[in-house]
């Protein structure tokens, strides 16, 4: 983000003062998004940890880590041992149980999403067809239709069919299973998918492609040489939307999941009634940290650059 | 399908013909007796649907009710958190229109009380009636309205109750002497005036039924008695105090909080206004008063419960089994355990972070290690609870739903909307 901005303003900066003000500009922004990012975060940092922080406390007079102890992550008070921490954790705790589940309905979702969104942005980027607006249409609906929509009668059919193939001796179990909610997670997210992706072959060469088919590679290798390394910055924008986008349904993993299937979300809103701040900022900071873990492994790969694709193209 | 519809008008025909019948001993449909209740649900999981937003709640139920359930019965305590009971009603709801009928639903047990009771009562989703046909349903003063009558409405037997709570209010012992604390309406209103900008209270409204109850005690005060409000919903009785009643909320507005331009939508809004100092009071509907809050740090640890001299509303909340449920034996055996005296003797105690009131009639337990426990427990509902016996003697039972619906559509049109108030 901020490369970019240094970028874009240095060739246009011809005297000082312009250039002085490029750099107000560029640091007054740096400060506008920490403000808009970062203090929030701390304010969770604090909650979390403050006891009975109440008006007029500037900072909290209590520290204290009810929250996290009342999440099942540290020992009760009074307690604390290195065993019973080992014991406390190894009865899994509901909130581990969550985030492995968030991250493996996260990871799933993000796999076939891409397998399946791959061949249709490439075909929408890369070549003009009979009825292709219409396609692209179809392919947003999901981001303009509320989820409660489609939702609350999807969940019907999944139970209608479930019945079906267990009469039909197939115990599938759609409704109320991990499965259920990963099939459903790619409504929201197959879009974000396609459209990212179809973004990045809009302005992909496939002359590059022919080049290596010429030279004597055969397509898995042409795929692998060629393509993935040239698409390798947008496969990863789509991967990230993909994965955040799963991440954080609420609505469709319940009703899908009919409260069963628990994940990180599901927590969150059950906690967020209770009043008591430093858990639902605990529980947030946990919400947070694996999507800010995953943007900051991936941050290098956002710049947009490299030989086949420039930038995001139309995206 | 055919036969699982016959099934059901069995079970329907079964269920007309218990009530006619009696009113307190009941049969479990589909069950021939106790013994074979327990004997089904071993190796059973009991899927619990219930509100999750209090870890000290979620704790409680996996230690005091998970635990025994495994040990005893053999049955696997499966607790399924949601933030709110009306998701559950929607997912039997569901459940039925795509035809998964007989025991292919996936809820066993909700804990359920007032409007989602309705809703599923009214569209025939519960399995019953079962709640006096359970052991420990001799325990529950089922001659008691505010057991047998859920906001006003009939419990038929079709849910069984958990614990009850009580509308009362809690101050700051720090900023506060006890005896200047108001203990009607009217000394409320003589506090407000003497104290500009230090009181307000939970709108009315969906997800604030506390911020209701606060208003239709005032009914009951300004019209001088509860007893009249008690049954069928009476428009005029209502149309005669509810003038009232709007002018003094509006007489109030002046010394409000705000000056009575926006009032807290809910429980954890009030609250926090009152551990900052803003207010002087909040609401608790909890036997051990201020305690579960002041040990999550909600409010400030000097804060203390205390409640009017009369007409604070309590009430039951329950646990019900829906209609296709796959575990009903599990769940019958749950809603069972949920009533057995030692285990209502932990949930009174704020240590063990439930902190509702009892289910069951405390006065018909005659085992001699049981009513110790009970006595044990009077002993120790902590520092921040009011005194129990006056609680008891202020105690009045909530009213029919209907109330419930004019008070927050009125409240809102002529309290805070202003509008005229009808001559």
């Amino acid at each position: 983000m901020t490369d970019v901005t240094v970028k874009e303003l240095a060739p246009a900066d011809r005297s000082a003062g312009k250039r002085a003000t490029g750099k107000i500009v560029f640091y007054a922004t740096v400060i506008f998004m920490c403000v808009v990012l970062v203090l929030p975060v701390i304010a969770f940092f604090i909650n979390a940890f403050a006891f009975r922080w109440f008006y007029p406390q500037l900072i909290p007079d209590e520290w204290s880590l009810q929250a996290w102890q009342r999440l099942g992550l540290l020992p009760p008070p009074g307690q604390f041992s290195i065993e019973n921490l080992f014991a406390q954790w190894a009865s899994v705790p509901d909130v581990v149980r969550a985030l492995g589940l968030s991250l493996w309905i996260g990871f799933l979702v993000t796999g076939v999403s891409i397998v399946i969104g791959m061949p249709a942005a490439r075909a929408l980027g890369m070549y003009s067809f009979r009825g292709k607006r219409l396609i692209e249409f179809i392919i947003i609906t999901p981001t303009i239709v509320p989820p409660i929509a489609f939702s609350l009668g999807l969940n019907i059919n999944f139970i209608r069919w479930d019945l079906a193939l267990e009469a039909a001796g197939i115990n599938l179990g759609l409704s109320g299973s991990v499965l259920g909610v990963s099939i459903v997670h790619l409504v929201p997210v197959m879009p974000y998918v396609v459209l990212t992706l179809s973004g990045v072959f809009a302005n992909y060469n496939a002359d590059f492609e022919a080049q290596a088919r010429t030279l004597g590679a055969g397509p898995f290798r042409t795929f692998w040489h060629v393509t993935f390394p040239a698409i390798l910055p947008g496969l990863f924008v789509a991967c990230l939307f993909a994965f955040l986008v799963s991440w954080s349904q609420y609505l469709l993993t319940f009703l899908i999941g009919q409260g069963r299937v628990i994940t990180l979300p599901i927590l969150l809103f059950s906690a967020a009634g209770s009043g008591n701040n430093a858990v639902i900022a605990a529980l947030s900071l946990i919400f947070i940290a694996p999507a800010v873990l995953i943007l900051l492994v991936s941050s290098r790969y956002l710049s947009g650059e490299s030989g086949a694709v420039g930038g995001f193209g139309r995206v | 399908m055919k036969l699982s519809t016959l099934k059901n008008a069995a079970i329907a025909a079964t269920a007309a013909l218990a009530i006619s019948a009696s009113a307190t001993a009941q049969d479990l449909p589909g069950f021939t007796s106790w013994d074979e209740v327990v004997e089904q649900a071993r190796g059973e999981t009991v899927y619990w649907y219930m509100w999750g937003g209090s870890d000290a709640i979620n704790g409680f139920v996996d230690e005091f009710y998970g635990v025994p359930l495994q040990e005893e019965y053999g049955i696997t305590l499966e607790r399924v958190p949601v933030a709110d009971t009306v998701d559950v009603v929607n997912q039997v709801i569901s459940e039925q229109q795509a035809g998964a009928t007989g025991d292919r639903g996936t809820v066993d047990l909700i804990w359920i009380n007032g409007e989602n009771f309705f809703t599923l009562r009214q569209a025939d989703l519960l399995y019953g009636p079962w709640a006096e046909g359970i052991p420990n349903a001799a325990l529950v003063d089922w001659d008691n309205p505010a057991i047998y009558l859920d906001f006003g409405r009939p419990v038929d037997g079709y849910e069984s109750p958990w614990s009850s709570a009580q509308f009362h209010f809690v101050y700051d012992s720090a900023r506060l002497d006890e005896d200047e604390l108001p203990r009607s309406y009217a000394e409320l209103s003589d506090w407000i005036e003497a104290n500009p900008g230090q009181f307000t209270y939970m709108a009315p409204g969906p997800g604030a039924f506390v911020g209701t109850r606060f208003v239709k005690q005032l009914f009951f005060e300004l019209s001088g008695g509860h007893d009249q409000w008690v049954g069928e919903f009476n428009e005029d009785l209502y149309n005669e105090w509810a003038p009232q009643v709007w002018q003094t909320l509006i007489d109030w507005q002046p010394n409000l909080w705000r000056e009575g331009e926006t009032y807290p939508a809910n429980q954890s809004e009030t609250d926090q206004l009152f551990a900052n100092g803003e207010t002087a009071f909040t609401f608790t509907q909890s036997p051990s008063g201020a305690a579960p809050s002041i040990a999550a740090g909600i409010v400030p640890p000097t804060s203390q419960a205390f409640s009017f001299n009369d007409y604070m509303i309590g009430d039951f909340n329950y646990v019900a089994i829906p209609f296709n449920a796959p575990n009903k034996a599990a769940a019958l055996v749950t809603a069972n355990l949920i009533l057995r005296p030692d285990r209502q003797a932990f949930q009174v105690q704020p240590e063990y972070g439930f902190c509702c009131g009892w289910g069951i009639d405390v006065s018909r337990v005659t085992d001699p290690d049981q009513v110790a426990a009970i006595d044990a427990a009077m002993q120790n509902l902590g520092d921040a609870a009011e005194d129990p016996s006056i609680l008891a003697g202020a105690l009045v039972a909530d009213i029919a739903a209907e109330y419930q619906t004019r008070i927050e559509a009125d409240w809102e049109r002529y309290v805070l909307r202003g509008e005229p108030l009808p001559q």
